[in-house]
């Protein structure tokens, strides 16, 4: 117990823009301009996977619509995501990780919590391994690299996103609580816009208002969680940086406005959904053979609905006609639909190269 | 109302159609029993609003008809933890309140209204014929096993029942296998097919008691019902069609391979340990009259090879199949030897009993698994 109470060090290194900038390295005519790495909004439009910079200055954001992003900047270019360049990027960039420790948890190709505590190099400071980290970045990959340096993942990864892009931010012991109490609740992680705007209907717009509830009152008023934001309010987040940890499920869902009642918008907000879905499963280069559709209703009921294949799928194709189905079989107009979530989980190791599998031939 | 019920009798009644609730159910009215007594009749039902069971038993001290929806899991729970004694039901349908005393004590449940329950489909204009209660679970036990899970081809997800006026034929298949099973002592009025979703089959196979008792079984474009004296059932039936499943069962399999079952079954259970997991693997090597199974994980290292004598007649081949499809094939035919009909290591395998059963024909098909393409 005594060693994790001991004041940890934590680093949240969050790649700048990361395959926007990737593209920009490789392709010098890109440099400057505003490019949105993601679906083409063609056909049936694809999402904006990252924008640079220069494109993000017109409103254009991850997980946009790419139509929406042509119409905000009619100049954006769009490129087509690589993403065997992405994850060979982030191998190296991994390999910088690991000359200062081991205790390296990734969350995605852009993005990882490192835990510093002891460092491999006995340098001691955490601010300093995370200029290192950052310099040997840009010195060897030609990218940048926001760091968030605090004693605890959650304020780490609060802290890297505050001085975009190329920041360093750290956030110590003592001026932990003051920072989170300044923290708007729709910083929290977690807290999306819908939960933002129910606390911001009863009052809590900052971390300082959530403080002010009890722990028994966090629970009641948005469950399970609740408990997670009390304790992080106070700053305590004793969760670990885990190397090995294996991603179980990915997912993305929504929490509309307006509850939704008829079959054609649900099946509009799904396909967005499923887009999200697929962009983060190519991220994370995972492939999953259960496709799982959570249903949120007015009434706070969940029901998952889930189907499973028997080789790994990742595309959106069959992720939207597999949740349509999945839906039609839940009676969908019957209810007031608050929340429509899709996630992949059992996944394959898709391996590619080794498929030598025989072929089970068909009779239809 | 109110009434006196064995505490027995009705867990007996009640777990006869429980299992078509299900688990995890949008309305709470089907977590229910729909419970309705008129006279000293007891109707109790249950559904998911694709399948419905209902079964009748007689009570005592019957006061009142009525009818009330309770909630399931707790009056199972309860009575499955009662010794049997006499319970008196007293329910008031006005505030939903129902009152469960025995000798022990006393139980209150909230329950819904009755009105909430969902109603039967109306039989209208239905086709009828019947069956006995055995031969329909006979039938059922031979081919549910290869119905389909794929929710993407729902004609697949169901059994197939293909009428004649001298015969039933119940079809299922996957895609990789498809299982004929025809019953030559059942007539109907006319030629029709209709499918049959895999739960209800399930319900009845579980439900039913395997015995002579005469079913019923009617059917209209949208619903089947199967009733005997006591029992009841309704489904909806698959809306979809059925794939043409004779168009694929190969007319003329010139090679024939026959094998004790026990002794085929226990060397393929034994070898396929040792296959690839995801694909299990097993190759039929067959070489005059000498059969070798032989299955490898080559990410393991693991390797198993058997020799099996058999009657062979035809060309030596070597065909692969999923072992895990064919064990389960070939555990659900009867008798003691086995014929494996085949014609070249790409096309489907039949499978088939030696000795026929009478008034029975099955006929299984298995596709193989082809070896590096």
């Amino acid at each position: 117990m005594e060693s994790a109470n001991r004041a940890r060090k934590i680093i949240h290194i969050d790649m700048d823009a990361f395959y926007a900038s990737v593209e920009q390295r490789d392709h010098p005519e890109y440099r400057g301009r505003p490019i949105v790495v993601g679906g083409s909004p063609e056909g049936r439009g694809g999402v904006v996977a990252t924008a640079s910079y220069e494109a993000r200055k017109f409103g254009i954001r991850s997980a946009m619509a790419s139509k929406r992003a042509q119409q905000l900047c009619p100049e954006v270019l769009f490129v087509r995501p690589r993403f065997d360049v992405y994850k060979d990027v982030s191998q190296k960039i991994r390999s910088i990780f690991r000359r200062y420790t081991d205790l390296i948890e990734p969350l995605s190709l852009d993005e990882a919590f490192l835990d510093v505590s002891e460092d491999k190099l006995g340098i001691g400071s955490a601010i300093e391994i995370a200029k290192q980290i950052k310099q040997a970045i840009r010195d060897e990959l030609q990218l940048t690299a926001s760091a968030g340096v605090s004693i605890n993942k959650f304020v780490a990864k609060i802290a890297s996103d505050m001085n975009k892009p190329d920041g360093l931010t750290f956030i110590g012991p003592s001026g932990i609580e003051d920072f989170m109490e300044k923290l708007p609740v729709d910083k929290f992680f977690g807290v999306g816009r819908v939960t933002a705007a129910k606390m911001n209907g009863m009052g809590l717009h900052t971390g300082a208002d959530l403080k002010k509830l009890s722990e028994s009152e966090m629970t009641q008023r948005f469950g399970k969680v609740g408990r997670f934001y009390y304790n992080i309010v106070r700053g305590i987040d004793n969760r670990s940086v885990q190397p090995h940890r294996e991603t179980k499920s990915l997912g993305a869902e929504d929490t509309f406005q307006v509850d939704l009642t008829d079959i054609d918008s649900m099946f509009t907000e799904l396909s967005k959904i499923a887009e999200t879905v697929e962009e983060r499963l190519r991220r994370h280069g995972l492939k999953g053979r259960t496709i799982t559709l959570k249903v949120k209703y007015h009434d706070f009921r969940i029901i998952n609905r889930s189907h499973s294949f028997t080789e790994p799928v990742d595309d959106y194709e069959t992720i939207i006609t597999t949740v349509q189905q999945l839906l039609l079989g839940t009676a969908p107009e019957d209810h007031k639909i608050r929340l429509l979530g899709i996630s992949l989980s059992n996944f394959g190791e898709s391996r590619p190269g080794r498929k030598i599998n025989p072929e089970q031939l068909s009779l239809f | 109302m109110r009434f006196i019920v064995t505490s027995t009798a009705l867990l007996k009644n009640l777990q006869q159609i429980s299992g078509v609730i299900s688990a995890n159910t949008v309305l709470s009215v089907l977590e229910d029993f729909l419970f309705e007594l008129k006279g000293n009749t007891l109707t109790l039902t249950a559904t998911d609003l694709e399948t419905m069971m209902r079964v009748q038993l007689d009570v005592n001290d019957a006061q009142g008809d009525g009818r009330i929806c309770i909630p399931s899991k707790i009056l199972l729970d309860y009575l499955k933890n009662l010794p049997e004694q006499p319970i008196t039901f007293s329910i008031n349908e006005q505030d939903l309140s129902i009152e469960m005393s025995s000798d022990v004590g006393k139980y209150k449940i909230g329950g819904e209204k009755a009105d909430d329950f969902p109603k039967e489909p109306a039989p209208g204009d239905t086709t009828s014929f019947s069956m006995s209660s055995i031969a329909l679970i006979e039938s059922i036990n031979k081919t549910l096993f290869a119905v389909s899970n794929d929710t993407l081809r729902p004609a697949m997800t169901g059994v197939y029942f293909e009428l004649m006026t001298d015969s039933i034929t119940l079809v299922s298949t996957d895609a990789h296998r498809l299982v004929r099973f025809r019953r030559e002592d059942v007539s109907c009025p006319q030629q029709d097919g209709f499918v049959v979703p895999k739960k209800p089959l399930q319900q009845l196979r579980s439900t039913l008691s395997a015995d002579e008792t005469r079913l019923e079984l009617s059917y209209n474009g949208s619903h089947l019902f199967v009733t005997n004296n006591r029992l009841s059932m309704s489904c909806r039936l698959i809306d979809a069609r059925f794939p043409d499943y004779k168009a694929v069962i190969p007319a003329d399999n010139p090679y024939r391979l026959t094998i004790n079952r026990a002794d085929f079954i226990s060397a393929l259970r034994r070898v396929s340990i040792f296959a690839n997991k995801t694909t299990n693997q097993v190759v039929l090597d067959i070489n005059g009259n000498a059969l070798q199974l032989s299955a490898q994980d080559i990410d393991f290292s693991f390797e198993g090879k058997e020799m099996l004598s058999c009657q062979y007649t035809g060309e030596d081949m070597k065909i692969a199949f999923n072992a895990k499809l064919m064990i389960e094939m070939v555990n659900n035919m009867d008798g003691g030897e086995l014929n494996i009909e085949l014609s070249t290591p790409t096309r489907a395998g039949i499978f088939r009993p030696v000795e026929k059963v009478e008034h029975e024909d099955v006929l299984m098909l298995l596709m193989p698994l082809m070896v590096g393409v």
